[in-house]
């Protein structure tokens, strides 16, 4: 029989990936069943819908890095105790890098469409369908107290890899064949 | 309530979704002028639904636009390819900037391409609201290709000028990065064309000024 601690520990995650988990089938069905309009407000001085998302996209990743680097320090694996504003920066950067992706993802869903005509774009968008999901669970995940140790790390680390994918997926892709052209 | 913040961030996140497809639908810039059923190759006009209904209960399944500029290089780089498509129709042009060209058309339907000339060029593929992806062989020559949608001004241009005195023709691709590549092409020979300013739509060919004409499925110029 499980120890009651454990129990508590799968309920707390329950809820979190539960939600989690709905976001990202919910986000996934719409972007199949829209139809694509295929246009979108562009931004003055990028040459391109594409650029403008490929450089948010760049923002974005760089702000996740200092996630990293911030989790991290704040789980002491970079040697000795994390500063004070450790904290902090790992919580204005997450938001920061959450909503900076917004206009992107919003390009992606609403103008694209959920696609799969090759692999790169099969994989963005299961990735993009994922990340905003294991985003909501994390965030949900940060006001449980019972929740396992590892788990927050985990999910974290999950976010983190969903992101880098999705930039190699996507912006990589677009400064490989235009060039880094705004 | 404890720890709100991360809640207050996803709401945010919300709030920041909503007020940018506000903008967008406010702008008309929602409406879906690109977004045809491909399956209506044979009723085109269907009347684009109000932004408004774009959504869950809407349409099967994202399908091929039915008008739609694409512009993009083919693997490797050796040669440019641009695709217009509207209403069940396509043309195409490949070049390689130097010699190689050919001109391209053909119907569409369901979000395929197969296309040709009168000199055994093929142009088969696919294409959707993102990008047209294919083969294309042209003077015994096949490339794969992936090109993106091409806003103005890029895309694809064409000229008719005289070259001492014939009848010439000028193929332009312009690619969505502002680089451009083109062939000008007489009885005699072929030869990389001269520079195309996209924004005014004129080039100087053989020492006159010439205007270029957008071959546009989007704007439907360009024997659309």
């Amino acid at each position: 029989m499980t120890a009651p601690a454990g129990n508590r520990a799968a309920a707390a995650l329950l809820v979190p990936l539960a939600v989690g988990a709905v976001v990202s089938v919910v986000l996934g069905v719409y972007g199949s069943l829209h139809t694509p309009t295929g246009v979108a407000v562009n931004v003055a001085g990028f040459s391109s819908a594409q650029s403008v998302k490929a450089w948010l996209a760049t923002v974005v990743v760089v702000l996740a890095l200092a996630q990293l680097v911030s989790a991290l320090a704040m789980y002491g694996k970079l040697g000795g105790g994390a500063p004070a504003w450790v904290a902090p920066v790992h919580r204005w950067s997450g938001r920061l890098a959450f909503l900076v992706s917004i206009p992107v993802a919003l390009h992606c869903l609403y103008a694209l469409g959920f696609q799969s005509f090759d692999t790169r774009v099969l994989l963005h968008s299961l990735l993009g369908c994922f990340f905003y999901g294991v985003f909501v669970a994390k965030m949900l995940l940060l006001r449980k107290d019972g929740a396992p140790g590892w788990s927050l790390p985990v999910v974290g680390g999950l976010v983190f890899t969903a992101l880098v994918g999705l930039w190699l997926s996507a912006s990589l892709w677009f400064f490989t064949r235009s060039g880094l052209t705004f | 309530m404890k720890r709100p913040g991360p809640l207050f961030t996803l709401l945010a996140g919300v709030v920041l979704a909503g007020g940018i497809g506000i903008v967008n639908l406010a702008t008309g810039t929602g409406v879906a002028p690109v977004a045809g059923t491909a399956s209506a190759g044979s009723t085109p006009s269907a009347a684009p639904a109000p932004p408004t209904t774009v959504a869950l209960s809407e349409a099967p399944k994202p399908e091929a636009p039915a008008r739609a500029d694409y512009a993009g290089r083919v693997v490797g780089g050796g040669a440019s390819v641009a695709v217009s498509v509207r209403d069940g129709h396509a043309i195409a042009y490949v070049c390689d900037g130097k010699k190689v060209e050919a001109w391209l058309q053909g119907a569409t339907a369901g979000g395929k391409l197969d296309l040709k000339d009168a000199k055994n060029a093929t142009l088969t593929g696919s294409f959707d609201a993102t990008a047209v992806t294919g083969t294309v062989t042209a003077l015994g020559r096949t490339w794969q290709f992936t090109a993106p949608v091409a806003k103005k001004p890029a895309g694809l241009y064409r000229a008719a000028p005289k070259v001492r005195g014939k009848a010439g023709k000028v193929g332009w691709i312009v690619q969505p990065d502002g680089s451009q590549v083109g062939v000008l092409t007489t009885d005699e020979d072929s030869s990389p064309a001269p520079v195309l300013d996209p924004a005014a739509g004129t080039a100087t060919v053989d020492g006159a000024p010439v205007t270029a004409e957008p071959v546009s499925g989007l704007a439907g110029s360009g024997d659309f």
